[in-house]
């Protein structure tokens, strides 16, 4: 007996998003880190200042904590993130 | 209006299970062939055409229909009459102060604790009795395995995916529960929400697995609740300190004891508002001891009021027992309580 059955998942939905061009190099850039506030974040992301800043050249790096660690960032973060050339975005677990 | 979704071609029942497994489509367990008939008359019934909008979730912005939804009801092995129940409980976690994201994605591995209310418990035969926490019908069975399935097929709810969890609980397969209305002298818990007795409804809540705690040598209603109220405190000092929505389930045993005394479901919430709390410095009791800092003497409640405690009468008949089922993150995704629609032809409730 042939079985013909449906498609459950959302087929026409917009895809979760896509990676915004890379950066050729990330000398004299402005970079943003968007942390979740987690403890673990505090010690990932000031190395990553660090490094970013003593090894790539990075003129500036602005760090910005979301309210919520389990919402999307504040719309405040979000807008923000124009002035910015990258951006990181991590959790703490 | 006809169905929209790809259809495709599966040679025999094995088949069917291969495509839906191989896609990542499943919960792991064998499915329900979701035919366009079956569908279809999961649309029937509940009087929706196949392109309503159930919701819109709010953090994606992904939409969900009816027919997408009925797809993974039957896949669950919904029945048609299960179906309604499924797009409210969906509505209400669609809610944004059920946090559904969060509550999905979260390393904290919660899962979605369905309770039902009113009349449609009965048409459905959903049981608030024996073993009222695991397998104990087919109602509660399949209408929060339909949850899993929608949350992994629509939102992408996938192990390693969206979904994060580290560990996450047997709750996540299916995690309903029908309270029992029958055999309680209490108001139901959609009562307590604000619904009337006559309506049916869904309560959806981020909840953790159920810790089970047992207490048959008193039947003094202080000390039973002292027994459910250190469970609590239990989960303050081990897992979260963050207040919110608590579940107990009090199943017939206990229950006698408590009604019997005169207390309410309001009298219960209020002793346990009071009694489950703990000062931060226990947590250095626990192993915790780095993070208590100076705030040693500050208090944290389980909730923060009364009545975000839900008081839920159900379980078998003999045995001591009671289970606190506690919040994913009880401060940021709060408990949601919808009735299930309305049938304006139908006659008024008997009197």
């Amino acid at each position: 007996m042939t079985f013909r059955v449906l498609d459950p998942t959302p087929e026409k939905a917009p895809p979760i998003g896509q990676l915004a061009p890379r950066l050729g190099s990330l000398r004299g850039k402005t970079v943003g880190f968007i942390s979740n506030g987690k403890e673990g974040t505090k010690g990932f992301f000031a190395h990553l200042d660090r490094l970013l800043r003593e090894q790539h050249g990075v003129a500036d790096v602005v760090m910005r904590t979301k309210s919520n660690y389990s919402a999307p960032a504040d719309p405040h973060i979000v807008a923000e993130i124009r002035s910015w050339h990258a951006v990181v975005s991590g959790i703490g677990d | 209006m006809p169905l929209d979704s790809r259809t495709y071609e599966a040679a025999d029942i094995a088949a069917v299970q291969e495509l839906y497994h191989a896609n990542g489509w499943t919960d792991g367990l064998p499915i329900v062939p979701p035919t366009a008939e079956a569908v279809q008359a999961c649309l029937d019934w509940a009087m929706m055409p196949a392109d309503q909008l159930i919701g819109v979730e709010p953090v994606r912005g992904l939409a969900v229909t009816a027919e997408k939804l009925a797809i993974n009801a039957v896949m669950a092995g919904c029945l048609p009459m299960h179906f309604p129940v499924v797009a409210t409980a969906w509505t209400a976690m669609m809610q944004p102060e059920f946090l559904m994201h969060g509550a999905t994605a979260s390393t904290g591995g919660c899962a979605v604790l369905v309770v039902l209310n009113g009349p449609i418990r009965l048409e459905l035969g959903a049981s608030g009795g024996f073993n009222a926490l695991g397998n104990s019908d087919r109602a509660t069975a399949v209408i929060g395995r339909a949850l899993r399935l929608c949350l992994i097929n629509l939102m992408d709810v996938r192990p390693g995916a969206i979904d994060r969890s580290t560990l996450g609980h047997p709750g996540k397969f299916s995690f309903c529960l029908a309270e029992d209305e029958e055999d309680t002298t209490w108001l139901s818990l959609a009562e307590t929400r604000g619904i009337p007795k006559e309506a049916s409804a869904v309560t959806v809540m981020a909840a953790g697995a159920p810790r089970q705690i047992m207490n048959e040598w008193t039947t003094k209603p202080e000390e039973i609740l002292e027994t459910f109220a250190a469970e609590m405190r239990a989960n303050l000092r081990h897992y979260s300190i963050h207040p919110g929505n608590y579940a107990l389930i009090i199943p017939k045993q206990l229950r006698e004891h408590l009604q019997a005394a005169g207390w309410s479901k309001a009298d219960i919430a209020s002793f346990i508002h009071k009694r489950a709390r703990i000062h931060r410095r226990e947590w250095a009791e626990v192993g915790k001891g780095a993070v208590v800092r100076d705030r040693g003497d500050s208090v944290y409640p389980a909730m923060e009021s009364p009545d975000q405690l839900l008081v839920v009468a159900a379980g078998g008949p003999a045995g001591g027992f009671g289970a606190v089922i506690p919040p994913w993150l009880g401060h940021k995704s709060h408990a949601v309580t919808v009735p299930i629609g309305a049938c304006i032809d139908c006659e008024p409730p008997k009197q």
